[in-house]
């Protein structure tokens, strides 16, 4: 069944008439991030399944809920009255029978003005034509409707052959230890074995209880039969409680042991983002401290203008001027205070020379006055005319009684001395001229310690920008956060002691299961022991030939299954390997691990000599993961599946580098007879695409080109949004 | 899967050889049309015939017991 092509109109963004058209071989469409890949998986998958994948709820919703999410916004936006109709048209081509198969879905909604009504439903018409040439029918038979969908893509291929990368991870699921036995019981015939393995149970039960009832009647003590069978029957459900259990314990030393490896597969990781956390807490607080540090020094810096005194910086001149200035100040002043004292002794002794030649007031000044009035002396009796040496030597005496000793503190003292508060300032300046000399260095202390705070700080800085790369790092490849990270580190540790535990116990389990079975031995051959006269010999026969059965429906199970296992392990080798071959540092075998429980298979990756290969990374899981679901498909030796159906896959690449993008084609171009991937790892890499192109190995059917209509960045406004499409080949 | 092939899956078991059912070597000529009549073989026959016509476990469980409570 070939799938020819889809239409799409007014589907999401893929607004008015789309159609791409697909041939065998590998068809690719590529785009970018936001470009429609999503949108056109979404498109296959709602026509068949009346379901879109609403990637952020990682889950499907049905029309019902999406409803006008469906429709172009392009298609609402330019209809102002009327009704808006989405569509998605499949069709497929049986080339065997040559009879094509059309499935459409159809969703309309209302406009009028502002307002939208919106169907509940969407309405699907499938068509059929018998033959290509011939005009199609529309089936109405919803039975017959079902046939074709089933026959289209039955529901237990479909995980495997329509998928999303982010589905990947689900679909083959290391945490759930039966994904890969689900996966074989489903798409292999082992379903088959198990149905004759049932059979035998019942028949073997059943034979035995007919042996006993026999043994009975032939016994030759009824009563003491009849007991040691209650016994018995006590001890076989004993027995099968306790086979239960140890089933139960053993399931979850499986799931345990299981969970503990891919929990080693990230343990070491885990293990560096704990130390790299632990390191980036103590560089982080380390740099708090440095950076609080710094700033104190900067805010302290300037005040340290004042309470260091750097204020005065480049002053210790000034002090010494001034200094110097108040020395010569101090000597000038004893200077002046010694001429005064002298003055004042000069004077004092001239008045006490002149009181010894006559007394004061002698003459009366009286007399002294009348002999200057009269320009007379009256002493001598000569004149004296007025300012005449002899007048001026009468007056002289008028004066002298004027006259009295000085004293030195009464000359000549100044109205403010400022004295005392210039040798304040000259002692105060002296006190401050250490300081000075000191701020100098003062400042290059502190500087310096800024300057290696200022280090430090840069340095801490760049350990934590770095360990906070490598964690992001860390964190990218292994798809841990740190929380994450600390999680798993508790659940390795949980794990382990549980496996530690559910050995001890499956251990002691089998221990009391043997004992109980060995007690039912005796009780068996005592009640054989009891019996009178012969069994019939069909019944022998018969016991025997069923306990042969049972045991051989039993191995044969086991055998097929492991075959089985062996081939899928093959296959998925086969496609691991072609898709690692672009990569030189890729290995590694792929193993099918059985789990203790002797039911499950887990893949894990091994290198030559069989050592586990830990520590992988999301692209290599993913890369398993893809093998193991190719090999689920590509081993089901003459099913045909491969050549029935399309795989559909959207972004399965996306999470591998491009390394593998050529051995990704290869092998799906050889295990699928038609496939349609949606693909940005082409887009604007001409060397990959040209690789594409030129490659023999890869059987390329039709390769589109996507784009917006309108530029990432005025994508919020969807009332434009179509999307282009071009054929590249 | 046909009946054929899944008794082709049974008889590659060891037990027949070991117990004597069948002898080395003789497993690979052995068909659906010429099976030993052998109550095992006959009782592995009505098994795989019910298992491939969808028959219900009853059914098939009392055909084998029929088989087996024959008495000789």
């Amino acid at each position: 069944m070939i799938l020819t092509s889809i239409e799409l109109n007014n589907f999401m963004c893929y607004s008015g008439s789309n159609r791409f058209d697909f041939t065998e071989g590998i068809n690719l469409i590529i785009g970018d991030n936001g470009y429609g890949k999503s949108k056109l998986f979404d498109a296959f998958y709602w026509v068949m399944y009346d379901e879109c994948f609403n990637t952020s709820l990682k889950a499907f919703r049905t029309t019902s809920r999406l409803k006008k999410l469906i429709v172009s916004d392009k298609a609402i936006a330019e209809t102002d009255d009327g009704t808006i109709t989405t569509s998605v048209i499949l069709t497929f081509h049986n080339v065997e029978r040559d009879s094509i198969y059309i499935l459409e879905r159809r969703y309309q909604i209302r406009k009028y003005g502002e307002e939208i009504f919106e169907d509940a439903e969407s309405e699907e018409i499938v068509r059929q034509k018998e033959m290509s040439i011939l005009n199609s029918k529309v089936v109405t038979d919803p039975v017959k409707i079902e046939a074709i969908k089933k026959m289209i893509l039955p529901d237990n291929i479909k995980p495997y052959m329509w998928f999303q990368g982010e589905q990947v991870e689900s679909i083959i699921d290391f945490n759930k230890q039966d994904t890969l036995t689900q996966a074989i019981n489903v798409l292999s015939n082992i379903n088959r074995f198990d149905n004759i393995i049932e059979l035998a149970d019942s028949l073997k039960e059943s034979s035995g209880k007919e042996l006993n009832r026999k043994q009975r009647d032939l016994s030759k003590d009824r009563g003491e039969s009849e007991r040691l069978e209650i016994e018995r029957q006590k001890l076989l459900e004993q027995i099968k409680q306790l086979d239960k259990q140890d089933l139960q314990v053993k399931d979850n030393l499986a799931m345990a042991e299981e969970r503990s490896e891919t929990l080693l597969n990230k343990q070491a990781e885990a293990t560096k983002i704990r130390e790299l956390e632990e390191r980036r807490k103590a560089i982080e607080k380390n740099l708090n401290e440095v950076q609080f540090e710094f700033d104190s020094e900067q805010i302290n810096l300037h005040k340290r203008m004042f309470t260091n005194k750097w204020v005065l910086k480049g002053t210790d001149n000034l002090f010494e001027e001034y200094s110097k200035k108040y020395n010569d100040f101090e000597q000038k002043k004893l200077q002046r205070q010694a001429d005064l004292k002298a003055k004042v002794k000069a004077e004092n002794e001239m008045i006490k020379e002149m009181q010894t030649r006559l007394p004061i007031d002698v003459p009366e000044p009286i007399y002294v006055q009348t002999m200057l009035d009269a320009e007379r002396c009256l002493i001598c009796d000569r004149e004296a005319p007025k300012n005449s040496e002899p007048w001026l030597k009468i007056k002289e005496l008028l004066d002298r009684s004027q006259m009295k000793l000085k004293k030195f503190e009464e000359e000549d003292q100044p109205l403010q001395n400022f004295s005392p508060d210039l040798k304040k300032l000259y002692q105060n300046g002296l006190g401050m001229s250490h300081l000075i000399s000191r701020i100098d260095d003062d400042i290059a202390d502190t500087f310096e310690r800024i300057q290696k705070l200022s280090v430090r700080r840069k340095s801490l800085a760049d350990d934590l920008r770095k360990i906070e790369e490598d964690i992001n790092g860390l964190i990218a490849d292994t798809s841990l956060n740190i929380s994450d990270a600390e999680n798993l580190l508790n659940e390795y540790t949980a794990q382990n002691e549980l496996t530690r535990r559910s050995l001890i116990e499956a251990n002691n389990l089998e221990h009391l299961i043997n004992k109980k079975k060995e007690v039912l031995e005796s009780i068996n051959k005592k009640l054989s022991d009891l019996v009178v006269g012969d069994l019939p010999e069909y019944l022998k026969e018969k016991v025997k030939v069923l306990e042969e059965f049972f045991e051989v429906a039993h191995s044969t199970r086991k055998r097929v299954f492991n075959k089985l296992v062996q081939v899928l392990e093959a296959e998925a080798n086969k496609h691991y390997q072609e898709m690692i071959q672009g990569n030189l540092s890729a290995r590694g075998i792929i193993r099918l691990k059985e789990l203790s429980n002797g039911k499950n298979y887990m893949p894990e990756l091994v290198d030559e000599h069989g050592n586990v290969l830990l520590q992988l990374n999301t692209g290599n899981i993913i890369l398993i993961k893809l093998a193991t679901i190719m090999a689920i498909i590509s081993a089901r030796q003459g099913s045909r599946d491969t050549e029935l159906y399309t795989l559909i896959t959207d972004a399965p690449m996306s999470v591998f580098g491009e390394d593998y993008t050529i051995g990704f084609c290869k092998t799906v171009s050889k295990v699928y007879t038609q496939s349609i991937i949606m693909s940005k790892e082409f887009y604007r890499n001409e060397k990959l695409l040209k690789e594409l192109f030129n490659d023999k190995e890869i059987k390329l059917g039709k390769v589109y080109m996507i784009t917006p209509s309108i530029p990432e960045n005025e994508r919020s406004n969807r009332n434009s949004l179509s999307t282009n499409i071009k054929s590249l080949n | 899967m046909t009946r054929e092939e899944i008794l082709k899956s049974f008889l590659a078991d060891n037990l027949f050889v070991e117990m004597g059912y069948l002898k080395e070597g003789e497993v690979d000529s052995v068909r659906w049309a010429n099976l030993p009549s052998n109550k095992i073989f006959q009782v592995i026959e009505i098994a795989i015939d019910g298992v491939v016509k969808n028959e219900s476990q009853n059914v098939t469980e009392k055909k084998i017991n029929q088989l087996l409570n024959q008495h000789p």
